[in-house]
């Protein structure tokens, strides 16, 4: 492996990557090696156009762009050299000849790589006298995206974005020279499943979602590390919130499972959280309060047990490996079957979408629960977290308790409906289609009474009595019986999951 | 058709004879026995020929021929090609046009010869779009060599050499004519340069081993085959040996090619070309073509070789003089060299992009009269964040000239400045 000096400090890097590349590898990109970039992109093609990331290099006599001058053993790289930060204020200058200064009214500004670096490396006053050149404002790509090209300083990360990642090439810039626009090929819209990715790796204003333009100011955001539960995928996304409010996600960087992607509907999912969601505690539709309704589910289960009665559990592929795992133990305590589930099902790719429509399949799977189209069949009691079955799947069952995120036919069926906290309002670990497990953190706090299945079902269980429910809720105790009793999980634990997930054994 | 020579050497001796443009004529003058003369030599030896005799490369750049050859990988499966770069876009250059009409088997003996040395199966000529009838007299002398089964296998009899040559015709953007630019539009996509590396030598056209070269350098080398490395070094300069067709246009009484040695005197060019027109007084002259710095008046007796102009801070770029005399606003200069520039640019990297069209607005701000307080240190600095930096050599073409008048003529910038217009009297149409 060659060794590189990057002002001054030594690194071993891998043979055959870029300056820049290696300095991503070592994680160490604008994290302690400040090396600014516009067209450069961890997973899209090397295209050396910006210059902005121009560094010296010991024995060449010019400046060299870090995103496309391979490695060599011994090389000495200067990133903080007059010479570097003459050429980075050049750029950053000339990048703003024609960029219009609309920051106030630009959606992109607080998060826009131009107004930083600007900031940072550019320069104080401008020096031109002549007008920016005008441009078309707010046009539509296709239906997910809106550009602006007054705005757009032509790294065409989109371009590539287009042509590699999804490869559908639908855009290319157009003319040359200072007349030089990004474009749609004619006859055709920016419409592909991934197309909304080009606002996320736009680093300015040009290329923004329809969705999110314009809805909050992004200093008033926090992200939080989650789990797109769109699909068994698991592609790892921050959700940014405020005020208790999700306004979007954003894909989150994990080379293991979706690179720096995710698919529009995934993307778009964040709206599931807040749309549709069950809130009221009821019997027999009866709207009641939630301890109530708890202890109507918990009396149900004790007359049934006592009576001898079948249970049976069905378990939701949406619900995270600690809910699962506290159903497994209800149902085992009462002498019930392994829980049955359903996964929904619908189109996949070979980029990212998977077949199966819920997070968390292969967790069910993992923890001997058994999928079945038809449902627990006749019972005297069903537990059911989620509504993958229709009501026709028990009409041989007496009692129907709900566990549920959200509204459906099924409440009708059910005589007590309890619910729940989505993925969004707690913490806990999804295992993706690749039986990688991958932890999410709370985004939002419910806005209705509402707790997680396991806190539920741990609930019903010390109402029952049950020993192995006798110690409050926590999903990291949860986790730790998991790896203990599961032996696909050994070694993991919540904490020790990161941000980035583990594989299963 | 573009007039022959008045000056002519070894290259253009037989330029006004219309017969040399067929492969009879060319032949009965002794073409061919360059290649001739090489297929009976290693490739080896051929390419050490081509580099000893220091031929430089007749496209702008300079770079030895020899030493560009052996950049070529020996080991490989892949297929290797040449390009002959008949581009010729640059303003002010009009030479390798008159190659390609008057001689093109000149032109197809040096491909072939290099071919040789390289172990080329195939080359395209890259002919600018306009360029109509050298295209096709291109077509026409390949057409001949291809019905007297020259070409394809067994090219010229040797066996185990096999080359065919194919024209392209290109479709009008400056920027093709820069080597790797060429290359993406030769495979039909958007003319830009590439980022390097990879270098064409590794991978260029179509992915292949490459290597480009001027319609010109080519012309030369049957020559080194047939006479030699000693007798070729008989003309020119040590570090510049051989001739060139120098083009002189502008202001000068008699305007076109005059084939003399490198290092010829500046001077003596603009007399061969029939002095300034109507005896005015010599202001300018940029001396390889549009994109090197303009030299003074007083730099005449330069030496028309890359060496002696580096000295004086210009370069002999594709060798075509542009003379302008007593009555050119320097500013106005500044403002068609800025405006082609700003034209041409491919648009990918930021300091061209931006910088040409900063550096055109702002010129032609000046000269109508526009210009503020601090615009001639800012139009100093822009050539500067534009020059070194960028995927290829135009944003330095662009940055060049600009520089080299603010260098020499500042004064007509200065001028237009209290004046509130351009004091020089005749007018002018943006």
């Amino acid at each position: 492996m060659p060794t590189i000096k990057v002002d001054g400090t030594e690194y071993e890097v891998e043979q055959g990557r870029s300056v820049l590349q290696a300095i991503d590898d070592l994680g160490l990109l604008m994290n302690g090696v400040e090396i600014p970039h516009y067209c450069w992109h961890p997973k899209l093609s090397i295209d050396g156009s910006c210059r902005l990331c121009q560094v010296e290099i010991e024995g060449m006599p010019k400046l060299q762009i870090a995103c496309n001058t391979p490695v060599r053993d011994g090389m000495e790289i200067r990133t903080r050299s007059e010479a570097v930060q003459d050429a980075r204020q050049s750029v950053m200058e000339l990048l703003l000849v024609n960029h219009p200064l609309d920051c106030p009214i630009c959606d992109q500004a607080g998060e826009c790589k131009l107004q930083d670096y600007a900031f940072e490396y550019g320069v104080k006053h401008a020096r031109t006298r002549e007008p920016r050149r005008p441009a078309k404002k707010a046009t539509e790509l296709g239906p997910t995206i809106v550009f602006d090209q007054e705005r757009c300083i032509l790294c065409r990360r989109c371009v590539r974005f287009c042509r590699e990642v999804p490869k559908t090439g639908e855009l290319g810039v157009f003319a040359r020279g200072e007349e030089s626009r990004l474009e749609v090929f004619p006859g055709m819209k920016l419409d592909n499943p991934y197309s909304m990715n080009v606002a996320d790796i736009c680093p300015v204003g040009a290329l923004t979602t329809k969705d999110f333009r314009f809805k909050v100011r992004v200093w008033f955001l926090d992200d939080v590390p989650g789990v797109c539960n769109g699909c068994s995928k698991g592609c790892n996304i921050w959700g940014s919130r405020s005020n208790n409010r999700l306004y979007r996600y954003l894909p989150r960087r994990n080379d293991a499972v979706n690179q720096t992607w995710i698919c529009d509907e995934g993307r778009l999912s964040y709206r599931r959280v807040s749309e549709g969601r069950l809130s009221v505690p009821r019997i027999r539709g009866r709207e009641v309060g939630y301890a109530e309704a708890l202890a109507a589910a918990a009396r149900i289960l004790s007359e049934a047990r006592t009576a001898g009665a079948t249970v049976v559990g069905v378990a939701s592929p949406f619900a995270a490996n600690e809910d699962l795992f506290a159903l497994r133990g209800l149902l085992s305590d009462l002498a019930a079957p392994a829980a049955v589930y359903t996964v929904p099902r619908g189109a996949s790719d070979d980029l990212l979408i998977q077949a199966e429509k819920a997070p968390n399949a292969d967790g069910a799977r993992e923890l001997g629960m058994r999928e079945s189209a038809d449902g627990p069949g006749a019972a005297a009691v069903a537990i059911v977290l989620g509504h993958g079955y229709g009501p026709e799947a028990f009409e041989a069952v007496d009692s129907l308790i709900l566990i549920d995120t959200h509204e459906s036919p099924l409440e009708r069926s059910a005589e007590v409906t309890l619910p729940a906290r989505s993925f969004a309002e707690k913490v806990g670990t999804f295992t993706n289609s690749a039986r990688r497990v991958q932890r999410f953190l709370p985004i939002l706090e419910p806005r209705f009474e509402a707790w997680a299945e396991g806190e539920i079902l741990q609930r019903i269980g010390a109402e029952l009595g049950l020993d192995r429910f006798r110690q409050a809720y926590d999903p990291a105790l949860l986790a730790k019986l998991i790896a203990e009793e599961i032996p696909a999980f050994e070694g993991i634990s919540i904490e020790n999951l990161g941000d980035d997930g583990r594989e299963l054994r | 058709m573009i007039e022959a020579p008045v000056v002519t050497s070894y290259l253009s001796e037989h330029y006004a004879d219309e017969a040399y443009t067929t492969l009879a004529g060319y032949r009965s003058k002794g073409g061919y026995q360059g290649l001739e003369k090489a297929l009976a030599m290693e490739p080896a030896a051929v390419r050490e020929t081509v580099k000893g005799s220091g031929l430089r490369g007749r496209g702008g750049a300079g770079f030895v021929a020899g030493v560009k050859w052996g950049f070529m990988p020996e080991q490989t499966d892949s297929m290797k090609l040449i390009v002959c770069n008949g581009d010729e876009s640059e303003p002010g250059s009009f030479k390798d046009r008159l190659i390609m009409e008057r001689a093109p088997h000149q032109v197809l003996e040096g491909i072939l010869i290099g071919a040789w040395a390289m172990g080329a199966e195939r080359s395209y000529i890259y002919v600018r779009g306009e360029y109509a009838l050298p295209a096709e007299r291109l077509e026409r002398a390949i057409q001949e060599l291809r019905d007297q089964g020259r070409l394809g296998r067994d090219c010229f009899g040797k066996s185990g050499f096999s080359h065919d040559i194919i024209v392209h015709r290109g479709a009008g953007a400056y920027i093709c004519g820069e080597e790797t630019g060429l290359l993406e539009s030769l495979e039909c996509k958007k003319g830009q340069p590439r980022k390097k590396p990879p270098f064409p030598a590794q991978y260029g056209a179509f992915g292949l081993p490459t290597t480009v070269n001027n319609v010109e350098t080519f012309a030369h080398v049957p020559f080194i085959l047939e006479r030699g490395t000693d007798w070729f070094r008989g003309f020119g300069t040590e570090r510049s040996p051989g001739t060139t067709l120098f083009g002189v246009s502008g202001h000068v009484e008699r305007p076109g090619l005059f084939e003399k040695p490198l290092g010829t005197q500046l001077g003596e060019l603009i007399e061969l070309a029939g002095g300034v027109r109507g005896g005015r007084g010599l202001k300018g002259v940029g001396p390889g073509g549009l994109s090197m710095p303009i030299l003074p008046a007083s730099d005449l007796d330069v030496g028309m070789d890359e060496e002696s102009l580096s000295a004086r801070g210009s370069h002999l770029g594709t060798g075509g003089i542009m003379v302008m005399d007593e009555t050119t606003c320097m500013v106005r200069v500044a403002c068609v060299i800025s405006y082609f520039f700003r034209d041409e640019s491919c648009g990918q990297c930021t300091q061209c992009r931006e910088g040409t069209g900063w550096l055109y607005r702002l010129s032609r701000r000046i000269e109508e009269g526009r210009g503020q307080r601090g615009d001639l240190e800012v139009l100093g600095s822009v050539p500067k964040m534009m020059e070194a930096q960028t995927i290829c050599a135009f944003s330095d073409a662009a940055a060049w000239p600009i520089q080299g008048l603010l260098r020499h003529f500042r004064e007509d910038f200065q001028r237009h400045l209290p004046e509130k217009s351009c004091p020089f009297s005749e007018g002018f149409e943006f």
